[in-house]
């Protein structure tokens, strides 16, 4: 089916289909020592990365210090790394191992991710349109949380990954072969399946 | 209304389609909102990435605390930072100066002599330690810094790597 998603009209970034590629390119320029390159990789996937560090349950401070780690890390490996997979598995793999470090230090823990998805930030009044695409987030903030903890994990970190790396994140977070990429999946699946089957399928 | 197929439910062995792609675009957005990456956190990587070093050693931030000190003019706080690497400790305590820069000792462990350089926005000082691994930067410009410690001489076994921490913010 084609048409609007769940929010209006599906907005495809005009970086999207190219993102991968581009990220390959900057890669080489990152290796050969260009510091702007590795900089717009920075800028381009530390988004995914917050995601992951947050979705193990640290504390904002304890997420940006895994973060800085994980870059500072990857200036020291950047030799062994040739394509884009290869680089968004590593930094994935590294953000998860970081950040399991950082709580099995015991450093100021707080179990972010359970209040996380019990309230949505409040956008205040608005149009009615605002109105409908806050009932709309709703619908699909209701759905995500009747997902298991390793589904949201999945397509919460999975939606801040460029495309055609997707299998490559699923494998770095240890999901199993066709969790997602090229097949939808199952964690996917069941979202559709109960955003199909509306507001009186989730308990209010 | 909602995402549907004209088939019925969605398998999880189809491929990707556009839905699904329009479908995580959404939980981006939601993610977005929900639990925003710090505006400042890729500028701050980007500063602790801009390293004249080739071969380093990364120093992970192994505590943090915040005392206060009786200063002369009400309470000031005191910071005491730990870095640790694979080689490496690197303690600090930052104290506040009256004309607004930070004063910052620190301390190597094991000890050793070695060429410090304490890297922010606007300069970057260098000094060393002595023997037994306490240096000191006496003023330092408050904002963004971050801390290299220069490989050990050649005639050590350390090699030559360079030990940096992340960027911090005095």
């Amino acid at each position: 089916m084609d048409g609007p998603g769940p929010l209006g009209p599906v907005t495809v970034r005009a970086s999207q289909p190219d993102r991968g590629a581009r990220i390959a390119g900057l890669v080489s320029a990152a290796r050969e020592g260009n510091e702007d390159a590795l900089g717009q990789i920075v800028t381009e996937l530390s988004p995914l990365l917050w995601q992951v560090a947050r979705a193990t349950g640290l504390s904002s401070g304890d997420a940006e210090d895994v973060l800085q780690t994980v870059w500072l890390r990857l200036v020291a490996h950047l030799d062994d790394i040739h394509d884009s997979a290869a680089l968004i598995g590593w930094l994935v793999t590294t953000a998860k191992r970081e950040a399991w470090r950082v709580h099995a230090a015991g450093r100021k823990q707080l179990p972010a991710d359970q209040e996380l998805l019990a309230e949505l930030p409040d956008q205040g009044p608005g149009s009615d349109e605002q109105v409908i695409l806050d009932d709309q987030r709703r619908m699909l903030w209701v759905a995500i949380g009747q997902l298991s903890k390793r589904c949201q994990d999945l397509l919460r970190i999975i939606a801040f990954a460029p495309r055609p790396d997707y299998a490559a994140v699923a494998a770095a977070l240890g999901m199993p072969v066709g969790s997602i990429g090229p097949t939808r999946g199952r964690c996917l699946a069941k979202l559709r399946a109960l955003l199909a089957s509306g507001p009186e399928g989730s308990p209010r | 209304m909602m995402v549907s197929d004209a088939g019925g439910r969605p398998s999880a062995d189809e491929p990707l389609d556009d839905a699904d792609f329009g479908l995580l675009d959404d939980i981006r957005r939601l993610f977005e909102a929900a639990d925003p990456m710090p505006n400042d956190l890729p500028e701050r990587i980007r500063f602790s990435l801009a390293l004249r070093d080739l071969e380093i050693e990364v120093a992970r931030l192994a505590a943090e605390e915040d005392r206060p000190v009786l200063a002369a003019r009400g309470a000031e706080q005191s910071r005491t930072i730990t870095f640790d690497s694979d080689s490496l400790t690197i303690m600090i305590r930052i104290d506040a100066n009256r004309d607004g820069t930070v004063r910052v000792d620190g301390w190597l462990a094991p000890p050793q002599r070695r060429e410090i350089e304490m890297k922010t926005a606007a300069e970057a000082l260098t000094v060393a330690s002595d023997d037994q691994g306490r240096f000191a930067f006496p003023r330092v410009l408050r904002g963004t810094a971050q801390l290299v410690v220069r490989p050990a001489g050649q005639e050590s076994s350390g090699g030559g790597r360079s030990v940096v921490t992340p960027a911090l913010i005095l």
